[in-house]
């Protein structure tokens, strides 16, 4: 997974904002929730995660707030701005663009599958 | 072993700012190793399973603290910077007053009106050194921002040093308040013979004052 684990790297901003557009999440629950997503086969290190918190916010991607547990535990939420939306739509764009590039460049005989281009 | 989770987080961030932003930081990876932990716990991990993966996770921190301290320099710095202007602001203003606090003395003496002259001469002078008085008490001082011993340091070295400057502030007023008594008085009596004695006298009550500053030193 090694490979996969520094391509997803790349693109924690994205993965976040997509998870926050859901609805609003603290740190843990979003790691839990990629954990979900990819069957327990990639989490991001905390460090990676609250870098990429800090410079969506920088940023104006999402705003934070502090939840009111009634159990004690005191969390941070994070949530999605306006911006963050329509940044999160480009990003999700260009991985589209991305992926069929690749697909094509990983292919062994892409002129025989786009034979126009 | 959660105690001991938080002393592995405590440790990694002892090198970071005492900035409130820092703290939250800190307390935000606490609670979501905790919760990590327990979620690790109920999956059936031994205690030093759960501690070792929690802690594990974390991964490298070292950028995020950086971030937190360049964060804290900007801070200082535009603070700095906008009490050096205020500073630069009020110090020229009142060497304005000074330069043309004779103009009305020269002006006013042309129409015979001396006394008018002099009384606006003082009032130019006292606004003036009011101006100086003001800028050296209120200098923006070094702000409180850490817990350390070394920040606490620079911070009584900092008081110290806003003593100092008020009293130059007081020093330099006086004389020159001296000075213009010393030449009005003189004036007035023409006894110029006696009238220096002023000078000692000055000398005396800056002393004085110097002494009460250092008195009064925490």
């Amino acid at each position: 997974m090694s490979i996969a684990s520094d391509i997803l790297r790349g693109h924690t901003e994205g993965i976040i904002l997509a998870r926050l557009h859901q609805k609003d999440s603290y740190g843990y629950e979003i790691n839990k929730a990629i954990q979900k997503i990819t069957n327990h086969t990639y989490e991001l290190k905390e460090a990676t995660l609250y870098t990429a918190f800090r410079r969506l916010e920088e940023n104006g991607c999402i705003t934070s707030y502090w939840g009111n547990e009634t159990t004690g535990a005191r969390r941070r939420y994070y949530s999605i701005t306006d911006t963050g939306k329509e940044t999160l739509k480009s990003l999700q764009t260009d991985w589209l663009q991305t992926k069929t590039l690749l697909d094509r460049l990983m292919e062994e005989n892409p002129e025989k599958e786009t034979p126009e281009d | 072993m959660k105690e001991k989770l938080r002393t592995h987080i405590e440790t990694l961030f002892s090198d970071a700012p005492n900035t409130k932003k820092a703290i939250e930081l800190k307390e935000e990876l606490i609670q979501n190793s905790y919760d990590k932990y327990d979620d690790l716990i109920l999956e059936g991990k031994t205690p030093e399973a759960a501690y070792n993966i929690s802690a594990a996770s974390i991964g490298d921190i070292t950028y995020l603290i950086e971030d937190l301290k360049k964060d804290m320099i900007t801070v200082r710095e535009e603070t700095i910077e906008k009490g050096r202007k205020r500073s630069a602001l009020l110090v020229s203003s009142a060497v304005m007053l000074y330069i043309m606090s004779i103009i009305p003395i020269i002006l006013l003496s042309e129409f015979g009106l001396e006394i008018q002259g002099v009384v606006l001469m003082f009032v130019l002078i006292a606004a003036a050194t009011g101006l100086l008085i003001y800028n050296g008490m209120t200098k923006t001082s070094y702000k409180k921002k850490d817990q350390t011993i070394a920040e606490e340091f620079r911070e009584w070295k900092s008081e110290n040093a806003d003593r100092i400057k008020a009293r130059k502030a007081i020093s330099s007023a006086l004389w020159m308040i001296v000075v213009v008594v010393y030449l009005l008085i003189s004036f007035w009596t023409m006894h110029w013979g006696i009238t220096w004695i002023i000078f000692l006298i000055a000398a005396a009550i800056d002393n004085i004052i110097k002494a009460i500053f250092e008195l009064t030193k925490k």
